[in-house]
């Protein structure tokens, strides 16, 4: 997968669902279950210290390989290291759910307490994971679930971003920018993704909602990121007094800045979601990138290992766990960095930022 | 006594320009005639019409005194005719005995399975008897010798071939010791009672296996002679035209 | 000189037994404590393998024939998107046998382009790849299409009888159908020789022609049987079965000492190579390496074997 959006993006991820309208605009999981922020899952010290010595085990079994998957990784990795158990197997089923049975069996052979995955497809993982529920391993899915698995009986939680709340953001963050009144361009992702389908959404939710002075009078969708920049060449031709143009992922917004540049273009305001070092160096450079909204990958991450460990104690786990979202603009470029995948921000983006 | 084969008046022409010209020669069991000419006379071209490759323009074929027609390969190997290509035609990655049974492999059972048990022991006595020296009849083709190859070549042809067996240059591509060994494998034909057609650049070649020379030139046939009763000189003045 | 000779085939045909052998007691002394010799782990190998094994059977007669077929992948999801399909609404044998026949007519369609078109199986193969993978995308409508019928999942899936798992009875009545196939009909043998001198086949007799449709189809059938055991196995059918298996299964079959040439191939040998290959992913997921590092190691290694059993001697 070359663009991080389609991370997540798996065609039968259904599970998920906000609620209608733009009244109730916020990210809940399936069987209706509210959202608990991932900062309220949280493994206590008294809690670390009666795992110790028990020599407990993880798997990671994932979808594909990403940045994303890198940063949660690292999140769940550093929160089970901190807490003394060992990761002992981590896989990546690159999108194919037979390949990710195979994983989940390959895995089990090594006996562990915990497994954290996304599954691919739920009728396939259904067969996949109900080996490893009835073994009493504590299972967190991301963003997925099992067909007919139950809460806490079967798996422990899903945790997944807050999608809505991504989108949201974006809104807010170019709104401001364009000092809450003007025209807006919408570059939409134009296919059945949920992840995009979702973000995309909650921006034209807010702006319509929350912002009166902004109208949104151009509409796009895209379908393949390598477009991007005649679309945009196309829209500004027709509405040349653009403010501001939301672009649903990193990618096609590479494309949109190369537009805009081609053009000449210094006024018009890009906002986008996920962190990409083109985006991130054209925004430290006060070109027409405002704001990037991200998730909190490495958040996430160990929200899911925390979330593994509290059901293999027996505590209770609250079903669905979502991970902020996080806007980076100019200011919070590093920390925003840190903040989503905890690694630096690409040099070129910080000696740019200084 | 009836020849194997006659060719009366065979012509054939491609597209208008004439590649043989009335020819016409009777092999008989039992003895070995040369086919000599410079490049292009039409050596290659009258093997193609004798193996089925390309039909007579006009002329007629006898098989055992009886009008045949070979309209394709496969007729003229039923009929007995075999080929040894320039080339062989062998699969390399296969063993003697598969190539010598190549396309017509022997079964056995209701499962029809390959019989290699007969194919070893035929290949066996085979190679025995025309005295072609592999380490194996197990041993794969590209683990043999040029001499070897064409060797086990010859023993295919003369395996399946009931009259006539046709020979391409058959040691164009081998050293003095390897002809010599090929050539006693061609004589060894002889004892098959078969009619053998040779194809051969090398005049000493030529008298010393054949008891026939035909002579073509530029498609026209030259003539005919008695290797005993011709010389060298006599051939070569044949085949340039110069006298 | 000669003499010596007729044992490099044989040397080289042991090769992939020696590395199996070595990187099995490589894996047992590495991971004696981490569950790689339970007798679950090692009886997951082989069936996790069984439809890589499968697909490599069919390709061993292809790359014999001196063809390639590299849309056997993208059959076995429309195979096994087909099937499920049907058992929607039918009886599982009529799934099973729309499956294979979907499998078998995908290679056909491949054969007769290669056979008649003359064109070359590289390219016919990397083109009907894309059109197949398109094909089931657009009639699974890139969803996941459930399998259900319990019968159909005990015999082609998780099933067992007399104690042994239906995938191994599957993988072994594969190999000795395919070994005998392949050994000692007259169809392997013109097989063979097709892909080692298809000018000396002719010649021959032997119908190129039809070893080329042939062998493209045996290779869509197999696929098609590889997309019902993942059906079976996975419960359920989708576009990305089988796409990730190619690398996979050319490699084995390599390893297990088939020629790309043509020519030479090996039914046991693929079947040695695909639990290699298996077991090499298996034992390094269990070394707890991360993703990259295996996919790093494992290319190492394939190289490493496709070089030893290819490499020709000097003569």
């Amino acid at each position: 997968m070359t663009t991080p959006i389609f991370r997540t993006a798996v065609a039968s991820l259904s599970v998920l669902a906000l609620t209608a309208g733009a009244a109730l605009a916020q990210t809940v999981g399936p069987s209706g279950d509210t959202a608990t922020p991932s900062t309220e899952v949280t493994v206590s010290d008294d809690q670390a210290a009666a795992l110790a010595g028990q020599g407990l085990t993880a798997a990671l079994l994932w979808h594909d390989q990403s940045d994303f998957v890198n940063a949660v990784t690292a999140g769940a990795t550093d929160e089970f290291t901190r807490l003394g158990i060992e990761v002992v197997a981590t896989t990546s089923a690159a999108f194919d759910s037979a390949q990710q049975l195979a994983d989940v069996e390959t895995a089990m052979a090594l006996q562990p307490s915990i497994i954290l995955s996304l599954p691919l497809d739920p009728v396939a993982a259904a067969a996949a994971f109900r080996p490893a529920a009835e073994a009493g391993v504590s299972l967190v899915f991301l963003s997925n679930l099992p067909a007919d698995f139950v809460h806490e009986v079967d798996y422990a939680a899903i945790v997944t971003d807050d999608l809505f709340e991504m989108g949201k953001q974006a809104a807010d963050v170019l709104a401001e920018a364009i000092g809450g009144e003007g025209e807006v361009g919408w570059i939409f992702h134009d296919a059945t993704y949920y992840v995009t389908n979702q973000r995309d959404n909650a921006f034209k939710t807010t702006i319509e909602a929350d912002y009166p002075g902004i109208s949104i009078v151009a509409e796009a969708g895209i379908a393949d990121p390598a477009r991007a920049e005649e679309i945009v060449n196309a829209m500004l031709l027709q509405n040349p007094g653009l403010d501001g143009i939301y672009v649903t992922w990193a990618g096609p917004a590479e494309g949109a800045l190369a537009a805009l540049r081609g053009m000449g273009n210094t006024d018009t305001k890009i906002v986008t979601l996920d962190l990409s070092e083109p985006i991130a160096l054209d925004m430290v450079r006060g070109g027409n990138v405002v704001g990037i909204v991200a998730d909190e990958a490495y958040e996430l991450g160990r929200a899911m290992a925390a979330a593994g460990v509290l059901h293999h104690l027996m505590e209770e786990v609250p079903p669905f766990i979502i991970a902020p979202a996080l806007t980076v603009t100019a200011d919070n470029v590093a920390e925003g960095w840190q903040q989503s995948l905890r690694r630096d921000a690409p040099s070129s983006v910080l000696d740019a930022a200084n | 006594m009836t020849p194997v084969l006659s060719l009366r008046n065979i012509h054939k022409t491609f597209g208008g320009i004439t590649a043989i010209e009335d020819f016409s020669l009777d092999l008989h069991a039992g003895e070995v005639v040369a086919l000599v000419g410079d490049n292009g006379a039409g050596k290659s071209t009258l093997i193609k019409i004798i193996s089925g490759v390309h039909p007579p323009t006009s002329g007629e074929i006898l098989l055992d005194g009886e009008p045949a027609s070979i309209p394709d390969a496969s007729i003229a190997r039923e009929r007995g005719i075999e080929v040894v290509y320039q080339d062989l035609a062998l699969a390399d990655q296969q063993p003697v005995y598969m190539n010598l049974f190549l396309g017509r492999e022997p079964v056995k059972g209701p499962l029809r399975l390959l019989d290699r048990r007969r194919m070893i022991a035929e290949t066996e006595s085979l190679i025995k008897e025309l005295d072609v020296r592999i380490p194996s009849v197990r041993a794969t083709i590209r683990d043999l010798s040029g001499g070897q190859r064409q060797g086990v070549a010859i023993a295919r042809a003369t395996h399946w071939a009931t009259k006539l067996v046709l020979l391409d240059e058959p040691t164009a591509a081998l050293g003095v010791a390897e002809t010599a060994r090929v050539e006693a494998t061609i004589t060894a034909l002889k004892a098959r009672n078969l009619a053998i057609l040779i194809i051969s650049h090398s005049l000493d070649q030529v008298f010393r296996l054949s008891d026939r020379i035909c002579v073509l030139r530029r498609g026209q046939q030259i003539g005919v002679r008695d290797t005993a009763q011709t010389d060298k000189n006599e051939v070569i003045a044949m085949i340039t035209g110069l006298t | 000189m000669t003499a010596a000779l007729p044992n490099r085939a044989v040397l080289q045909g042991l090769i992939v037994y020696a590395g199996f052998v070595l990187i099995f007691v490589f894996f047992s002394v590495m991971l004696w404590d981490r569950g790689f010799l339970t007798t679950t782990n090692l009886s997951n190998i082989v069936l996790q393998t069984a439809p890589a094994t499968i697909m490599a059977f069919g390709l061993v007669f292809v790359l014999s024939a001196g063809e390639i077929d590299l849309s056997f992948g993208a059959i076995v999801a429309l195979a096994a998107i087909v099937a499920a399909t049907v058992m929607r609404e039918y009886h599982w044998s009529i799934g099973l046998a729309a499956g294979i026949g979907t499998g078998a007519l995908a290679g056909a369609v491949n054969g007769a382009i290669v056979a008649w078109a003359r064109l070359p199986s590289f390219l016919v193969t990397l083109a009907t790849m894309g059109i197949v993978a398109g094909l089931a995308r657009e009639i699974s409508n890139l969803q996941s299409i459930p399998v259900t019928q319990s019968t159909f999942i005990a015999i082609f899936g998780g099933g067992r009888l007399f104690g042994i798992p239906s995938l191994v009875l599957w993988t072994l009545a594969a190999l000795v159908i395919g070994h005998i196939a392949y050994r000692e009909t007259r169809f392997g043998a013109h097989v063979r020789a097709v892909g080692d001198n298809p000018r000396a086949a002719l010649v021959s007799g032997i119908r190129v022609t039809r070893i080329r449709l042939a062998v493209l189809t045996l290779s869509g059938a197999c696929a098609g049987f590889a997309g019902i055991l993942y059906a079976g196995r996975v419960q359920s059918a989708r576009y990305t079965l089988g796409e990730s298996d190619l690398m996979t299964v050319i490699a084995a079959v390599i390893v297990g000492g088939t020629l790309l040439t043509g020519g030479r191939g090996s039914i046991p040998g693929a079947l040695v190579g695909s639990l290699m290959m298996g077991m090499l992913s298996n034992g390094l997921i269990l070394m707890g390496l991360s993703v990259s590092w295996q996919m790093m190691i494992k290319g190492l290694i394939v190289l490493v074997a496709v070089a030893v059993s290819l490499r020709e001697p000097a003569r």
